[in-house]
């Protein structure tokens, strides 16, 4: 499943019949049913759906992914320096968190975008910026217990600086956990990204992301419903893949985020 | 106070889940009669105000229009006529206006609506409490700028010598000044009711129009009731009028399909469908609106300051395609000034459709291989499929077009900083039926709304030659060459004019649309069921 | 009671903290609100005397101060767009948003209790499996598009319910259904988790043992201590329901505050963005509160000390 994801944003745009941002349809307006040499259909300003769908899945993901990173080195550092140094540290760390936590999101990133101006660039940052909460405080409460464990305890004891424990002794031990909430983030940022296309602030246009073309079907969305039907399945695709990857990681025993 | 809020939420949200059908009564219909009935109508979204010194979007507009009423107004073609004003004369000098009041005018609660009123109103406009962006159109009337800065009480050129008699007197000449007065700015209003009201009298507004406001439920709906106090005593028709709010065009269409709905807009989706069947084109009305669709050129950004690229980006995109996208539902610009305006220039060629002309002027300006620029839009559905039609031509050319799509707010900053915003999506729509309205604002070196950054030294001369010219048939000879110059020069991309298309039931009679102005209901009736 | 005044304090921390950042993001937004509200064409000195009648000209610090000051006395300013007093425009879009938020809520609830008790004792079947797999997939699919989905299914082709807007209880279903599903999945997971690590506990098999139906010893016993972490989650998870609730409401045209904030914020309309936030952050914090209370109050094992 997850292979497959990768060969299609690797391969999609070589492979994809049509230019995704050129009209190929003989006519404007009038979104033509999936129907061969369109297999996907075509939209209203005539472009081919089954080329932009594959063009799209690169930039979805790597949106996705990207934004994930931010999402993860953000959540984590403030995780493990509140976890691990506690007290003051710890109270400032997590109450920040609460703050961040008590903002609608969604209304944060509109906002943030705005005075970003919209770029792809603009869509990690702001992704990062509205989605780390959750990570810092799983991040956290692990880092909590570690820092209890014995050989945290030791090192401790033994003059090594924190710098060096952090490194060598608390990162190594929560790393299991991190491949975890980075998928599970992964699946979280794809669809932040695609709510925010779907609101017209995503990545700019011509750019096929799935969001946007959601975006752009809904005006057709009883004419042409293959507009809207096509990109939404991708959607559901990709983050599916990594919400089975994050389960599949945590042994099939809990379900994802609980 | 606070629990009286949350229990008035609570049971607001219990009528909200209950049924909040039709409750009004409307007065029987007499069998026969073009008198009687009520029109439905829907909006995507609530009206912002009802205040007309205030409301300047489409949908306050739309309301104020039927509320209120002003000295001089406009007929069907978009001609000055009387209104509350009988007759006026200009004084030789031009800078003097006298208007006499009609007789017995009253406002729709009874109170007599006098000279005073309609000087009050304009005072109110101009005062900066009210925060009205209508007030640049009086600040040229004498003390005007007394009364803004402060001091003195009143406008000293706004007088009120009888309860029938307005005199306004401006600083100088403006052959303009009576298309300004029948802005919806200068409605007369009960100006100590509107004193009073503050703020609040955008909520329960009081006018002299055909229509008075009835009940406005926020974010549900709008209901207008006939003005029985109305100085045209047969009219309006219509007994009422409901304007459900918040409803979507797609969803405005399938309650007109279902009969819930008397007028509504036709969504791209179903307009090819709707335009083969006859039976139900001929339900359809449309006229080609007062307004210009344009790419702004910023003339100061290379490789844009070459007006040989210009010209290029003006024969490489094809309208006819941008048309297309829109349902056909536009006119090719041929140049700045609308058709069906006074003044427009029916022999203006503009720039067909040309790529390799295109190629030639871009190689001529040395830029054979093309070049990147991007273009800033405002994001809404239409704007975005016309800037990518529109990145799809230029891609002929080599010419790579970023899209910018941004905030209202952060894009009426943004174009107005020198050297930012290389291309831009904007339309221009008449505030009033004269070219200037296009011409000054849009291209003259120091228009308010020259986001070009557009200067011809020629222009400008001719222009301002035009300003003063009292004849308006020598005066449009001289904005038609003014007009000549602004294609020449190119500082924006021509696209189109748009159509406006609304289809009504079959019971609609003499629903019209205003070039103008919006919808007027004042002479539509309803055939009885 | 110590405990009590302490979370009080911090949310208040909190409602400060959320209300500022708002403040300096507008702040920082390359627009002019004195330029909204004047709209494209106005002229210079009617921006500047505009800009002069909302105090726009002050430094940022001692706008916010001013801002915290009226909000004390109940004052949250008016819409630049409206001229209307913000309170006023909440108290009447709360409610639609209310409804909407707590039928989503109850959606969610019924789902996961529904799902989870279900499913627990039928762990490792193939009815778990297919559950399992089946809620992985709601929990993947994007809420506008599902709300898409059910528009053209239910709305335009089987014309069962309205395309939109708001109504009678027949616009409730789409929307409610659509914010709700999402989190309702999510709980079912969660019950049962827990309820099939409780279902090993001694004290079940011992129900069991003094012959308790399977049922009733799954509906009595185990929910009640399976369900102190799905309070948790619940609580935590309405500030993600927010984040549902503005795009439920832009696709079923849900006249509430979801849509009002973020116009609001394209239209750069200040106080109406900074009512919106107050008002949202209020409810979160709030809820996590009384979350935190019930907590106490269900497990009597952590004491309100």
């Amino acid at each position: 499943m997850g292979a497959l994801l990768v060969l299609i944003a690797i391969v999609g745009p070589s492979v994809a019949p049509y230019d995704p941002a050129a009209a190929v349809a003989p006519q404007l307006a009038e979104p033509m049913p999936p129907a061969a040499p369109f297999y996907l259909g075509t939209d209203d300003l005539g472009r081919d759906v089954l080329s932009r769908l594959l063009c799209g899945a690169r930039i979805s993901l790597l949106v996705g992914a990207v934004a994930m990173v931010v999402t993860m080195v953000i959540g984590t550092a403030i995780g493990i320096a509140a976890g691990y140094f506690g007290g003051v540290v710890d109270v400032v760390l997590m109450r920040a968190t609460d703050v961040m936590l008590a903002f609608p999101g969604l209304l944060l990133a509109v906002a943030l975008v705005a005075v970003l101006r919209p770029s792809v660039w603009t869509i990690f940052v702001v992704i990062g910026l509205v989605s780390w909460t959750g990570v810092a405080r799983v991040i956290r409460s692990e880092v909590l217990s570690l820092r209890e464990r014995d050989f945290v305890l030791a090192a401790r004891a033994l003059g090594a600086r924190d710098r060096r424990t952090l490194w060598r002794h608390v990162l190594p031990n929560v790393v299991p956990t991190i491949v975890v909430i980075a998928a599970l983030s992964t699946s979280g940022t794809i669809l932040l990204d695609a709510g925010l296309s779907f609101l017209g602030i995503g990545v700019p246009p011509p750019t096929p992301t799935w969001g946007r073309m959601i975006q752009e079907a809904t005006s057709y969305y009883r004419a042409a419903p293959w507009l809207m039907l096509f990109p939404g399945a991708a959607l559901l695709y990709a983050v599916l893949t990594f919400n089975f990857i994050a389960y599949g990681l945590l042994g099939g025993t809990r379900a994802p985020g609980a | 106070m606070r629990s009286l809020r949350l229990a008035a939420a609570l049971a607001a949200a219990v009528a909200l889940a209950g049924c909040t059908r039709d409750t009004l009564d409307w007065p029987k219909r007499a069998p026969g009669e073009r008198r009687g009935g009520v029109l439905r109508l829907s909006a995507p979204d609530d009206v912002p105000t009802l205040d007309p010194a205030l409301g300047y979007d489409t949908r306050s507009w739309f309301f104020e229009e039927h509320l209120f009423e002003t000295l001089v107004a406009y007929d069907d073609q978009a001609a000055l006529v009387p209104g509350l004003a009988e007759r006026w004369e200009v004084a030789p000098d031009g800078r003097r206006y006298r208007f006499a009041l009609r007789n017995g005018l009253v406002f729709s609660d009874g109170t007599p609506l006098t000279a005073a009123d309609a000087v009050g109103s304009i005072e109110r406009v101009l005062d900066p409490k009210t925060r009205s962006q209508g007030a640049e159109y009086f600040r040229d009337v004498v003390g005007a700028t007394a009364y803004v800065e402060g001091g003195a009480p009143h406008v000293a050129g706004l007088r009120a010598p009888d309860a029938r008699t307005v005199e306004i007197e401006l600083q100088s000449p403006d052959p303009l000044f009576l298309h300004k007065l029948a802005l919806m700015f200068a409605a007369v209003v009960p100006v100590e009711r509107a004193r009073a009201l503050g703020d609040d009298f955008t909520t329960q507004p009081l006018g002299s129009g055909p229509f008075v406001l009835r009940e406005w439920r926020r974010g549900e709906r709008i209901v207008l009731a006939r003005n029985p106090r109305y100085r045209i005593a047969d009219r309006p028709y219509l007994d009422g009028v409901v304007q459900q709010v918040g409803v979507n065009p797609e969803l405005s269409w399938l309650m007109f399909e279902s009969g819930e709905l008397d007028v509504s807009g036709i969504p791209p989706a179903d307009f090819p469908s709707v335009m083969r069947d006859p039976a139900r084109a001929a339900l359809t009305v449309h006229a080609t609106a007062l307004d210009t669709m344009f790419v702004g050129l910023n003339c100061e950004m290379p490789p844009l300051d070459d007006r040989r690229v210009r010209q290029a980006i003006n024969y490489a995109v094809d309208k006819a395609g941008v048309i297309a996208l829109l349902n056909g539902r536009g006119v090719e610009a041929h140049g700045i000034v609308p058709p069906n305006m006074p003044g427009y220039h029916v022999d203006l060629a503009g720039y067909p459709h040309d790529t390799e002309k295109a190629r030639a002027l871009l190689a001529a300006a040395g830029h054979a291989d093309g070049f990147t620029t991007e273009i800033w839009t405002q994001g809404t559905d239409t704007d975005l499929k016309i800037a990518q039609k529109i990145q799809q031509d230029l891609a002929k050319l080599g010419v790579g077009l970023e899209i910018k799509s941004v905030a209202w707010s952060s894009f009426l900053e943004a174009i107005r900083q020198p050297k930012t915003v290389p291309v831009f999506d904007l339309g221009w729509s008449a505030d009033f039926p004269d070219p200037s309205n296009f011409l000054d604002v849009l291209f003259h070196s120091g228009g308010a709304n020259n986001h070009s950054f557009y200067a011809n030294a020629e222009l400008d001369r001719l222009l301002e030659r035009a300003r003063t010219m009292r004849d308006e048939r020598a005066r449009f000879v001289v904005d038609a060459e003014a007009e000549r110059i602004i294609v020449d020069d190119a500082p924006i991309l021509f696209l189109y004019h748009p159509i406006t298309y609304v289809m009504h039931d079959r019971r609609v009679h003499d629903y019209t649309i205003h070039p103008l102005l919006p919808s007027r209901l004042t002479d539509v009736w309803l055939e009885p069921e | 009671m110590r405990y009590l005044i302490g979370r009080l304090l911090w949310s208040l921390v909190i409602l400060l903290g959320t209300t500022w950042i708002t403040f300096a993001i507008v702040f920082l937004v390359p627009g002019d609100p004195a330029r909204v509200v004047a709209g494209p064409r106005a002229d210079a000195a009617t921006i500047a005397s505009i800009r002069r009648e909302l105090a726009l000209d002050l430094p940022m610090r001692v706008q916010y101060a001013r801002y915290l000051e009226r909000v004390l006395h109940g004052d949250l300013g008016r819409s630049y767009a409206t001229r209307q007093p913000v309170t006023e425009i909440l108290v009447r879009r709360l409610p639609a948003t209310a409804l909407l938020a707590s039928a989503g809520l109850l959606v969610a609830i019924v789902i996961g209790l529904a799902g989870g008790l279900v499913t627990a004792p039928l762990a490792g079947t193939w009815v778990d499996r297919t559950a399992l797999v089946a809620s992985l997939v709601v929990l993947s699919a994007p809420v506008f598009w599902l709300g898409l989905l059910a528009l053209y299914y239910f709305g335009y082709r089987w014309r069962l319910l309205p395309l939109g807007g708001a109504g009678d209880v027949r616009h409730l279903i789409l929307p409610a259904l659509v914010l709700g599903i999402g989190s309702g999945v999510y709980y079912a997971r969660l019950l049962h988790t827990n309820l099939v690590a409780v279902l090993g506990e001694d004290y079940i098999r011992a129900a069991r043992a003094r012959g308790n139906s399977r049922l009733r010893t799954v509906a009595v016993h185990a929910l009640r201590n399976a369900s102190l972490p799905l309070l948790t989650v619940v609580g935590l998870d309405f500030a993600s329901l927010l984040n549902g609730v503005v795009l439920t409401e832009t696709v079923f045209h849900w006249p509430g505050l979801g849509r009002l904030a973020f116009d609001a914020v394209l239209n750069l309309d200040v106080p109406v963005i900074m009512g919106t936030v107050l008002l949202s952050a209020i409810l979160v914090v709030a809820t996590n509160l009384v979350v935190d209370v019930l907590y106490r109050v269900v497990d009597p094992r952590i004491r309100l000390g």
